[in-house]
């Protein structure tokens, strides 16, 4: 399922002159969050940011999509389907259910925790971690899958399974932003009494993520 | 404490910056003094981000108004105070507003005076997706849209200016992308706010009878005469004629907003920015004419970029029409693109392409045979809505009578899916009532009538339909769901609350002294806790067969709000569980209840708590015919 990844960060892509990030997962598990350290951080690194966000209605147990783009060339917030670089799945059938935007050249991380919508029960024909896998290799062999939820329990603070999921990314030298850079910006918009915890999560999963890379 | 990023007095300082909080941003940076709105998505985020800034500057006055009329209303007496004023709603909020926009656009304005309206293209929390750009062709006012933060802070920092030199109202139009997008920002100066203002005595303009309008109306066309000619050379819009073709044919664009942004980059995608000509927007009401036309005489074909309704393209082709050149070039727009919900980024890219006559590779997406069921928005667990639409499911079994529930905008709308079920119609603000009104008429005499309401909902335009039926004497139950917030749109402070948007204290109206001081009876009024469901139970059986103009308060704590109390106050909420052997997996917990926290174990066969999401409301052990469902013991 794995594939090792190489030392150096990606790079932007010539063609669409930005780097494309799409955040899925259910509301409450930080994915906006996750967006705004992004943007943040990217705008530090030098790029041009572009972000939208679902916030309202959508939030209720819903579906929520964040997309985040940054380049030299980011006019638009909305990343075009199959030019996405990166899938961040905080939950795992939301990889599924926005595989369309998921592109040959796109590496998925999916953390492995499932959330079943109001009236599937566990054994009704709902979709498993190998049957997404299985689909989304179709597309992509660049699939990292991750425990992410249970490593943001190890922390003591649940809620920062999107810290641990930002580490995971990084630790595979799939961003093109600088790791420290990445966690100024973490501490900087997290809570003042949850700095440390989410400083644990982030080393969390970048030592998952150097675990798989074999280092 | 660190003053935020979008209060600080730091020019030129790069920031990142949701599009809701660089509107904000742009309202201070102009020395704005009045802000007045409702809470709407998309637009909530820029009053909210205002009230933050209040702190570091007290001159700012603000507030949730009960409604958007008030809001605009509240804005509008700032203008004539010759102070700069700012109106903020969602699009179908202008609507309630409209009929002092209509008016207003004929006094004018004084202080700049400015109503930001944010559209939902695609329906993302909305009823409908109207364009709101009609509004400017509808009152006779200029409309502004920006296509990034950036664009959105300086642009409105500017209407403030133009509404003041030309002495009109100005509709800052945006879309959720914006309003919920972020970008980077570069910080701006903050303009001192009028330190000497007053009330401009001015009967013959601000009071709008007859004689006085009709003098207002000849100012309006000639106001925007003026206007028409200076949007020409408006910087806002902006020309770039290319002098190259593709495969000889010179291909031109017009755009504006959102969608402006993602032809950029799809001419970038294509690499083709520099062989097409492109007319973007910033103004987008009225139209300059000078420029479309010379955009007209540079290309062979034209695409209009716009989503939602042709009001570019109409615009183009009657200018292109009256100029000559209908036989000369091609004009397409919703021929092409469609004219319903927001563009997709591929798919800009896509119709582009096609409409170049040029190559692009799509790529094959694989089938996919797994089926992903919807996972829609729901009542939270613990949600005091589920309860009291239990309740009123029960007693429709128990009386074997069909309701009909009219139902308005909230987060109870939500019980309007499986397994509640509990709504049959649902149109605007307040129109619960309103239509409850109507099926009286009807079916008063046979069907009992529920008009389901939240509390903010009920102040914002739910009272005249209440003193409606207390006048008409059309029977119905109005049941208000108090649940101490304007929860869907960010658990926003209302007249029920009594707190300011400030977080100072104001004063609280209370819901049962309205509604008899509406006229509704005491012994036709009851209240009771939503989660008390025996009792909820018992007497709304006693509301609904009652007769005259009833009203039920069904009172319990937004569960967000509680779980956050909770927090604060260190208490942890009890822990409920289901006793395997009690349970027989009836499922009347999943199928009639629905609570998310409740599950069925197909292996078991029995129903589950999960205790990562019950927040121990406990309403579920009224709910088990089985008692099954217990309180743990600590």
């Amino acid at each position: 399922m794995y594939t090792q990844s190489e030392e150096i960060p990606r790079e932007i892509s010539k063609k669409y002159k930005s780097f494309n990030i799409l955040s899925v997962g259910v509301g409450g598990d930080g994915v906006i969050s996750a967006t705004q350290i992004l943007a943040w951080a990217a705008m530090k690194q030098g790029y041009k940011v572009r972000t939208a966000e679902t916030h309202g209605m959508a939030q209720r147990g819903g579906s929520v999509s964040s997309f985040t783009r940054f380049g030299t060339h980011a006019e638009g917030p909305l990343i075009p389907k199959g030019l996405t670089d990166i899938l961040l799945a905080f939950e795992a059938s939301e990889a599924l259910r926005y595989a369309d935007y998921v592109g040959y050249k796109t590496h998925i991380i999916i953390n492995n925790r499932f959330v079943y919508p109001s009236g599937v029960t566990r054994k009704m024909n709902y979709p498993n971690l190998e049957e997404i896998v299985e689909y989304l290799q179709k597309i992509t062999p660049e699939i990292y899958v991750i425990n992410a939820t249970e490593l943001a329990k190890e922390t003591g603070n649940p809620r920062t399974l999107n810290v641990v999921m930002l580490g995971f990314v990084s630790g595979l030298n799939l961003l093109p932003i600088n790791r420290k850079l990445l966690q100024e910006n973490i501490l900087d918009l997290v809570p003042r009494k949850a700095k440390e915890v989410n400083k644990i999560a982030f080393q969390l999963g970048i030592d998952k993520a150097r675990k798989i890379r074999g280092i | 404490m660190e003053i935020p990023y979008f209060a600080q007095d730091t020019p030129g300082k790069s920031v990142i910056m949701l599009g809701n909080e660089a509107i904000a941003r742009g309202i201070l940076e102009a020395g704005t003094i009045i802000g007045a709105g409702y809470p709407g998505t998309p637009s909530s985020e820029i009053l909210k981000t205002l009230a933050k800034m209040e702190n570091y500057f007290p001159h700012l006055k603000l507030e949730w108004s009960t409604n958007e009329k008030v809001a605009l209303e509240i804005a509008i007496a700032g203008s004539m105070s010759k102070v700069r004023s700012v109106a903020c709603m969602k699009h179908v909020g202008v609507n309630v507003a409209a009929d002092a926009f209509m008016t207003i656009a004929y006094a004018g304005a004084r202080g700049g005076l400015v109503l930001v309206s944010a559209d939902d293209p695609n329906l993302y929390s909305s009823q409908n997706e109207q364009d709101n750009r009609f509004y400017g062709l509808h009152g006779l006012v200029p409309v502004f849209e920006p296509s990034t933060p950036q664009e959105a802070k300086d642009m409105i920092k500017y209407a403030f200016e133009f509404s003041e030199k030309y002495e009109t109202i100005v509709l800052f139009r945006t879309t959720t992308r914006l309003n919920h997008g972020r970008g980077n920002v570069l910080l701006g100066e903050i303009e001192e706010p009028q330190k000497e203002f007053g009330f401009d005595w001015d009967r013959e303009r601000w009071v709008c009878v007859p004689s006085h309008s009709r003098v207002n109306r000849e100012k309006l066309l000639n106001r925007m005469e003026r206007i028409s000619n200076d949007v020409n050379e408006s910087e806002l819009n902006s020309l770039f004629i290319s002098k190259k073709n593709i495969n000889g044919t010179k291909y031109g664009f017009l755009s504006a907003g959102i969608p402006y942004a993602h032809l950029k980059d799809a001419l970038s995608y294509l690499e083709i920015e520099d062989k097409v000509s492109i007319l973007k927007l910033g103004i987008v009401y009225p139209f300059p004419r000078k420029r479309i036309i010379e955009l007209l005489h540079s290309v062979d074909k034209l695409l209009i970029v716009e989503e939602l309704e042709p009001i570019f393209e109409t615009m183009v082709k009657k200018i292109a029409f009256e100029e000559g050149f209908s036989d000369k070039i091609e004009i397409h727009g919703k021929d092409i693109l469609p004219q319903k919900f927001e563009f997709p980024a591929e798919l800009i890219i896509e119709k582009i392409s096609e409409f170049l006559n040029i190559e692009f590779d799509q790529m094959e997406i694989p089938e996919n045979n797994l089926n992903l069921p919807p996972r829609l928005p729901m009542l939270c667990p613990g949600c005091s809505h589920r309860a009291t639409f239990y309740a009123i499911n029960q007693v429709e079994k128990k009386l074997k009578k069909q309701f009909i529930n009219s139902s308005d905008i909230g987060c109870y709308t939500l019980g309007v899916y499986k397994p509640l079920a509990a709504i049959d119609v649902q149109i605007c603000m307040g129109g619960s009532i309103g239509m409850a009104n109507g099926f009286s008429k009807l079916y008063g005499k046979e069907k009992p009538l529920l008009a389901i309401i939240g509390d903010s909902t009920f102040f914002h335009t739910g009272v005249p339909g209440l003193i409606n039926a207390v006048y008409n004497q059309n029977d119905m139950l109005i049941v208000i769901l108090d649940n101490r917030s304007t929860s869907m749109t960010g658990f926003q402070d209302n007249p029920g609350t009594g707190m300011k948007i400030t977080e100072e204290p104001g004063t609280r109206v209370i819901l049962e002294d309205l509604v008899k001081g509406c006229g509704v009876p005491e012994k036709n009024i009851w209240v009771e806790d939503s989660n008390n469901i025996d009792k909820m139970i018992e007497k709304l059986e006693e509301a609904i067969e009652a007769k005259g103009v009833r009203v039920f308060i069904s009172r319990h704590i937004c569960s967000l709000l509680e779980m956050s109390e909770f927090k604060t106050k260190n208490i942890s909420p009890p822990t409920y569980n289901i006793d395997n052997d009690e349970c027989t997996g009836c499922q009347i917990c999943i199928n009639q209840f629905g609570c998310p926290a409740i599950i069925f174990d197909e292996e078991l066969k029995k129903a589950q708590i999960d205790q990562s999401l019950c927040r121990g409301c406990g309403v579920c052990t009224y709910v088990c015919p089985q008692e099954a469902i217990y309180e743990e013991e600590i």
